[in-house]
C-alpha cells in the first residue's frame, strides 16, 4: 500500500534536560507488522506513546493515519488500538466488566467478537482481573485493543513478561487478527530474534535515535558478515557501509551493509540474523575490537 | 492436508520452506491434486509466522502451477510438479556417486564435501538471479 | 462512562456509607434517647427568659450527663475531611497505577475522563456531607436548643460547612495526588493539610467572616443574648481601667464572679466582643463559599496538571 500508516518527521521528545527520542524520522508502512527494537531506555515508549497520543512531541511531528494523534485524539482512538507496557488493567474489575468498560468507551465497539475471543481463551467473566495469570491478562488487554477493530494496534513490549507459551499465544492472536483484516501493527521489543518470523518491518531505535528503518527481507538481504584475512576496512567501506569490525591475529570480520555485490573474492560471506544486525548497530563487539594495522592495498 | 514445519537454522527463508513442504508432499503423494492447502489463518495459528510470509509461498506455488488460489474458498493443489525423467535421476545419482568418490580420494571428509556442495549450489543460484 | 467511574469508586464509597452507617448506629439510639430525657424533663418550657431556678438545674444535669457523648461527637467535624480525602482516592490510584495509559487510549479524550471522575467523588463528597450533617443536626437539636449553634463543635457539623469541607479535603487530595502520583503519601498529607487550616479556620477565620459586636454590661450573670453567641474576648473594666481580659466564653467572667455577684462593686463594667447567635447562616454561608471555591479550584489545578503533564 501505498499510505504510511505512521509518519514522523525529526520527531523529538524531551523530559527536562535529556531528551528520550531524537529526531526520529521513519515512516511504517500501512498493512505491515512492524517490529521496533531497541535496548531499555532507547526510546520505544516514548515514541510509542507519542504514536498514540498520550503524549505530545517536543519537536517533529508524527501523523497517524495521516492525522496527529494529540491533536486529533477523539477521531483518531476509535481507529487505534493499544496496549501499553505491562498491560495495565483495573485490578478490581472482573473480566466481564473489563469488556464492559471497552464497549461503554468505544464507539465502534464489536461485543460479539470480545465475548467470543473471552470464550475462547477459557476466562470466566466473573473473575476479577487481578486473580488472573500474566498470560491471560494480556489476553484480555490485547482483547480490549482488537475489540475496537483498529486500522493500526500499537504493542508496547507485549511479551515481555510472558512465558514461553502465552507469549506463543499473545502473538497467534495478533496474527489471526492481521489475517483476518486490514490492520497495521507495531509492536516494539528488546528480544529480537522471535520477531522474525512475526515481523516484515523493523525500527532500531538506539540511544534514542533511529538507526535503522526497512523491511526486514531488505535488511536481511543487504546486511551481511565478511570474514577475511586481517586488513583494514577502509577498501570496503568505499563502496559498502561498515558497521562493525573486529580483528584477530591473522583475520578480519566486518558486518556490512552492502550497497550493491561485494566483489572481492578475498573475503567469506555469511548471512546474518537479525538479532546479530541489531546488535552491532548497537556497538557490540564479539571478543573487543583491535587496533587497526597500517591498511594495506586491498586488491 | 499437509501440517507445516519451520527449520528456524536452516537459513532458508520461511515462505521457501513452505513451498519445499508443498512441493514434496506433492511428490510423496501425501497432497493430490484437488486438496486444499492450509488457509492462511490456520498455518499462521501453528507456525506464529507473518500471514504476509504465507501469502507469498502460496503466490510462488500459484507461479509454478502446484497449487490455485480460489477466492473466497482456499488455496488448492493443482497439479503435479514436473518430474525429470527416472532415467535423467539415475544418470545424475551415479555422476553424483563418482564425484563423492574422487573427493574422498582427496581426503575431503564430509563436512568438507558438503560445504563444496552448499557453495556450488548458492553460486549457481546467486548466478541464475542475476541472470 | 459514568458507569466507569462510578464502578471504579465503589470501593470507596461503600467505606464512606460504612463510615455515615457507624455514626448512625452511634447517634440515632443516643439521639432518640436525648430527645425523649429533654422532652420528659420539660426543658422546652425552661428556654424561656429568665427560668426558674429549678430550670437552670434542670439543664444543668441534662447537659453534665451529656457531656461525654457531646465531646465525641465534637470529633465528627474530622469526619468531612475524611469523606473528601478518601473519595479522592480513586483519581489518584488511576495515576499511581497508570491505569490511565489504558483509559485515556480508549476513545474518550482524558479532559472528559478527568473530569467525569472528579465530579463523580464531588457529587459523592457533597451527597455523604449532608447526610451527615442531616444525622448530626437532628441529634443535637437539644443542645443547641439549649446552647446555641456558635460554639465550634455543633457549628461544623450542622448547617452547610461540612459541605465545603468535604469538597476542599477532597481537592485538597486530588491537587497534592495530581503532582505526586503517590496514593498514600497524598492522603495523608492532604488530610494533615485539611486538619491544619481547619484548626486555623475555626480559632480565626470564623471570627473575621463577619464583623463582630460589642456588648457591656453590669454586674448580674451573662445577659440572655450572649448564652447562643460565639465570645470571641471579653474584658471589665472598673471605673474605666481595664482589670481584667481574655478571650471566648468561660474565662474572664469565671474568675471574676465576684464581681459580678449582687452586691458587689458596682463600677465593674463587663465587656465582651462577639458574634451573636443570629450570624449562623451568614457565617455558615459565606464560610462554605469560601471552602467551597478554594476546593473548586484545586479540583480545576489537579484536572488541569494532569491533563496537561501527565504522560
Amino acid at each position: 500500500m501505498e499510505n504510511a500508516a505512521v509518519r514522523c518527521e525529526g520527531l523529538g521528545k524531551q523530559y527536562g534536560s535529556t531528551w528520550a527520542l531524537s529526531d526520529c524520522t521513519l515512516e511504517i508502512p500501512a498493512g505491515s507488522i512492524t517490529a521496533l527494537v531497541g535496548p531499555n531506555g532507547a526510546g520505544k515508549t516514548t515514541l510509542l506513546h507519542l504514536v498514540i497520543g498520550l503524549m505530545r512531541p517536543t519537536k517533529g511531528s508524527v501523523a497517524v493515519l495521516g492525522q496527529s494523534p494529540s491533536a486529533k485524539a477523539a477521531e483518531l482512538l476509535p481507529r487505534l488500538g493499544f496496549v501499553a507496557q505491562d498491560h495495565p488493567l483495573y485490578r478490581n474489575l472482573t473480566v466481564t466488566e473489563t469488556l464492559e468498560l471497552g464497549r461503554r468507551l468505544n464507539p465502534g465497539w464489536d461485543a460479539a467478537y470480545a465475548r467470543e475471543r473471552v470464550a475462547r481463551l477459557g476466562l470466566d467473566g466473573r473473575r476479577k482481573v487481578g486473580k488472573l495469570s500474566g498470560g491471560q491478562q494480556a489476553q484480555v488487554a490485547l482483547t480490549l485493543a482488537l475489540a475496537k477493530r483498529p486500522q493500526l494496534l500499537v504493542l508496547d513490549e507485549p511479551v515481555a513478561s510472558l512465558d514461553p507459551l502465552a507469549r506463543r499465544e499473545f502473538l497467534n492472536a495478533v496474527l489471526e487478527a492481521v489475517a483476518e483484516g486490514d490492520v497495521t501493527v507495531i509492536l516494539s521489543s528488546h528480544i529480537v530474534s522471535e520477531l522474525e518470523r512475526v515481523c516484515d518491518h523493523m525500527v532500531a531505535l538506539i540511544q534514542s535515535h533511529t538507526r535503522l528503518a526497512g523491511p526486514i527481507d531488505e535488511i536481511l538481504a543487504s546486511h551481511r558478515v565478511l570474514i577475511g584475512p586481517r586488513t583494514g576496512a577502509t577498501g570496503v567501506a568505499r563502496v559498502h557501509d561498515v558497521i562493525r569490525e573486529s580483528h584477530t591475529e591473522r583475520q578480519t570480520t566486518l558486518l556490512v551493509r552492502a550497497n550493491g555485490h561485494v566483489y572481492d573474492t578475498c573475503w567469506q560471506q555469511h548471512e546474518v540474523d537479525l538479532e546479530e544486525v541489531v546488535l552491532a548497530y548497537m556497538g557490540y563487539a564479539p571478543g573487543g575490537a583491535m587496533p587497526l594495522p597500517e591498511p594495506e592495498a586491498v586488491a | 492436508m499437509i501440517a507445516f514445519h519451520l527449520d528456524n537454522r536452516s537459513g532458508v527463508p520461511a515462505y521457501m520452506q513452505l513451498v519445499h513442504q508443498v512441493r514434496q508432499a506433492i511428490r510423496l503423494g501425501t497432497l493430490r491434486p484437488g486438496d486444499q492447502l492450509p488457509t492462511v489463518k490456520e498455518v499462521v495459528a501453528t507456525l506464529t509466522i507473518n500471514p504476509n510470509t504465507v501469502l507469498h509461498a502460496y503466490r510462488q506455488l500459484d507461479m509454478e502451477g502446484l497449487a490455485e488460489g480460489r477466492r473466497g474458498v482456499g488455496t488448492f493443489v493443482a497439479a503435479m510438479p514436473d518430474t525429470p525423467p527416472p532415467d535423467g535421476l539415475d544418470r545424475l545419482r551415479s555422476s553424483l556417486a563418482r564425484w563423492v568418490a574422487s573427493a574422498r580420494d582427496r581426503g575431503l571428509d564430509d563436512e568438507a564435501m558438503t560445504g563444496l556442495f552448499t557453495e556450488a549450489v548458492r553460486a549457481s543460484a546467486g548466478s541464475r538471479e542475476v541472470a | 462512562m459514568t458507569w466507569l467511574a462510578w464502578r471504579l469508586q465503589r470501593t470507596e464509597t461503600l467505606v464512606a456509607a460504612g463510615i455515615l452507617a457507624l455514626t448512625a448506629a452511634l447517634l440515632v439510639p443516643t439521639g432518640i434517647s436525648m430527645s425523649e430525657a429533654f422532652h420528659h424533663d420539660g426543658l422546652g418550657s425552661c428556654l424561656a427568659p429568665n427560668p426558674g431556678l429549678s430550670c437552670v438545674q434542670k439543664i444543668g444535669a441534662f447537659q453534665s450527663h451529656y457531656q461525654a457523648l457531646n465531646f465525641v461527637t465534637n470529633w465528627f467535624t474530622l469526619v468531612p475531611g475524611v469523606l473528601g480525602v478518601l473519595l479522592a482516592a480513586p483519581f489518584i490510584l488511576d495515576l499511581e497505577h497508570r491505569t490511565y495509559r489504558l483509559v485515556w487510549t480508549q476513545s474518550i479524550t482524558r479532559r472528559r475522563w478527568v473530569a467525569v471522575k472528579l465530579a463523580l467523588a464531588g457529587f459523592a463528597a457533597v451527597g455523604a456531607s449532608a447526610v451527615l450533617i442531616a444525622l448530626i443536626t437532628w441529634w443535637r437539636t437539644p443542645l443547641t436548643d439549649i446552647g446555641g449553634r456558635l460554639d465550634t463543635g455543633t457549628y461544623d457539623t450542622t448547617g452547610t460547612v461540612a459541605i465545603g469541607y468535604a469538597l476542599f479535603a477532597l481537592g485538597l487530595a486530588a491537587a497534592i495526588g495530581a503532582v505526586w502520583r503517590r496514593s498514600a503519601v497524598s492522603l495523608t498529607l492532604a488530610f494533615v493539610g485539611y486538619f491544619a487550616v481547619r484548626i486555623v479556620d475555626d480559632y480565626w477565620l470564623r471570627n473575621q467572616l463577619a464583623s463582630p459586636l460589642h456588648a457591656t454590661w453590669r454586674g448580674g450573670r451573662l445577659p440572655d443574648y450572649l448564652e447562643k453567641a460565639n465570645i470571641l474576648s471579653q474584658s471589665i473594666t472598673v471605673n474605666g481601667r481595664v482589670v481584667d481580659r481574655g478571650s471566648g466564653t468561660g474565662g474572664v467572667l469565671g474568675a471574676h464572679a465576684q464581681l459580678a455577684a449582687p452586691g458587689s462593686d458596682r463600677n465593674a463594667v463587663f465587656h465582651a466582643v462577639y458574634q451573636p447567635a443570629s450570624y449562623f447562616w451568614t457565617l455558615q454561608i459565606r464560610e462554605t463559599l469560601l471552602f467551597t471555591a478554594v476546593g473548586a479550584a484545586c479540583l480545576v489545578f489537579a484536572a488541569v496538571w494532569t491533563q496537561r503533564r501527565v504522560a
